[in-house]
């Protein structure tokens, strides 16, 4: 990831393509420029050498490329709206497109729930970090709330839970409930870890992904869309958004699917090697989830 | 401040006992505590929180943060505590109206016709609103989903006990008892 100046970036943006490298991300505030790339491994040097050049810095960003929910029970003065924000920054310092997401009806031990379009809307994503509070009993009651969840789920709590290994990815103790930031040390020192175990869960699901690989990685067809005018034109900070195995795109499905379904991927209609739906967020974006080669071999098969 | 935590856990005690000491620092209210008791049951859930006044709040008077003199029919008063001014302007407009009280300079104020005695007895704070504070402080270092509430409140010494579903007649026992123990030697 470049984090530099806005001054000669078109420079930096030249040799991304000149080297066959794909921008993920591109973000401008104000004089400050960050752009997320994916480059060959032979021109990191090179690319290092620019970066400085023009006055910014370059660093590894290992979920680049991802876009992870951070739920919690609420999102209420009373919870974790601390340890939440610190998570989903760090994840983001990692390259992540993050989203805070508070439950409607998380709180309480025997009272939560979580309701269908909740978890539909968590499932969009390529995975979940749950921050849960300071009572072992507390957080071991409100399994429900993730165990239905089909993407990976990172558990986020204060004590260590007994008992709820094969409902998530992966447990994180000693963070719960607080009133503060996480700016000590030692609590920076947990935020890595986090961010470590998120980028870990995040590998193996890359390496089940390339078992059977997608028809197409997404950032070919992110090449694709970025020349679709309803895009050009969007004035959402990031319309397209990268996942492991498809794309968030911020535009209405109704008005832009059929132009979508016929764009050409080698040869092929996108509708045909990928499914495309409407987010459960609500109508103004879409997720193409990609298909794999076998599925559409399969697919293939079936017509002749 | 001196804080008692009894609960089966030890991470959600000490997690408790911090988190008590940053909202009240935070609001403002760890000052105005003396001893507090917080009792933790996530099993129940119950979670009674029991706390001692430095001093017991009381109601103010204007002429509790104000000097006041008469010179013929006009009333001077001068405030002492600043931060009582907007309550005592907004007595004396309620009082004579505005058209009558005159504000001169930041603390001097000046009352066409007005009767001295009236005017120092006019109420410009009551305990109940910093026992409500107070009540609020607590509301906020309590758990989220513990909606069902139940206050004590006697004194110098304020006990609220929070579940989440029907507050029992045993959660009423169990908050008096905690109340009566933190009472114990303090002088109500």
């Amino acid at each position: 990831m470049y984090d530099g100046g806005i001054y000669r970036s078109n420079e930096l943006l030249e040799m991304i393509e000149d080297c066959g490298g794909v921008v993920i991300q591109k973000t401008r505030s104000a004089q400050m420029f960050t752009v997320t790339m994916s480059i060959p491994g032979e021109d990191r040097e090179g690319m290092e050498k620019m970066c400085t050049d023009i006055g910014g810095m370059v660093k590894a960003v290992p979920l680049a490329g991802t876009e992870i929910a951070v739920v919690g029970p609420t999102l209420g003065r009373h919870h974790m709206p601390h340890p939440i924000c610190d998570i989903a920054e760090e994840l983001r310092q990692a390259g992540a497109i993050t989203v805070v997401m508070g439950l409607a009806r998380g709180r309480g031990k025997a009272t939560s729930q979580i309701s269908m379009d909740e978890m539909g809307i968590i499932n969009e994503y390529d995975a979940a970090v749950f921050v849960l509070g300071n009572f072992k009993s507390c957080v071991e009651a409100k399994k429900h709330l993730f165990e239905k969840i089909s993407v990976p789920v990172i558990l986020v709590s204060g004590p260590m839970p007994d008992g709820l290994e094969e409902y998530c990815e992966a447990i994180i103790s000693g963070v719960g409930r607080r009133t503060e930031r996480m700016r000590l040390p030692e609590d920076r020192k947990k935020l890595e870890e986090i961010s470590e175990k998120v980028e870990s869960v995040l590998r193996t699901k890359r390496k089940a992904i390339e078992e059977d690989p997608i028809f197409v990685h997404p950032a070919e067809i992110k090449q694709l869309l970025e020349e679709y005018g309803p895009i050009k034109e969007s004035l959402r900070p990031a319309p397209i958004v990268l996942h492991l195995d498809g794309l968030r795109l911020k535009i209405p499905m109704k008005e832009n699917i059929e132009a979508i379904s016929n764009m050409e991927v080698y040869g092929r209609k996108l509708g045909d090697i990928a499914k495309i739906s409407e987010s459960r967020i609500d109508d103004s974006s879409m997720i193409i989830r990609i298909m794999t080669r076998s599925e559409v071999e399969d697919k293939d098969n079936e017509k002749t | 401040m001196e804080i008692t935590v009894t609960g089966p856990e030890e991470y959600g005690n000490e997690a408790y006992r911090k988190l008590f000491t940053e909202v009240m620092s935070e609001l403002g209210k760890a000052v105005t505590l003396e001893k507090a008791n917080l009792f933790l049951d996530p099993a129940g859930p119950l979670f009674v929180f029991s706390v001692v006044l430095r001093s017991r709040p009381e109601s103010k008077r204007l002429a509790d943060a104000t000097s006041i003199r008469t010179e013929g029919k006009e009333v001077h008063i001068t405030i002492t505590d600043e931060n009582y001014a907007p309550e005592i302007l907004s007595a004396l407009w309620k009082q004579y109206g505005r058209t009558r009280v005159e504000q001169q300079t930041r603390f001097d104020i000046k009352i066409d016709e007005g009767d001295d005695d009236l005017i120092r007895e006019l109420p410009i704070a009551s305990g109940e609103d910093a026992k409500q504070e107070i009540v609020g402080a607590l509301w906020r270092t309590l758990p989220e989903g513990i909606k069902a509430r139940h206050n004590i409140s006697e004194g110098r010494i304020i006990t609220i006990a929070a579940t989440e579903e029907i507050v029992t007649d045993e959660i009423k026992e169990k908050a008096m008892r905690i109340h009566n123990e933190v009472k114990g030697d303090v002088d109500v």
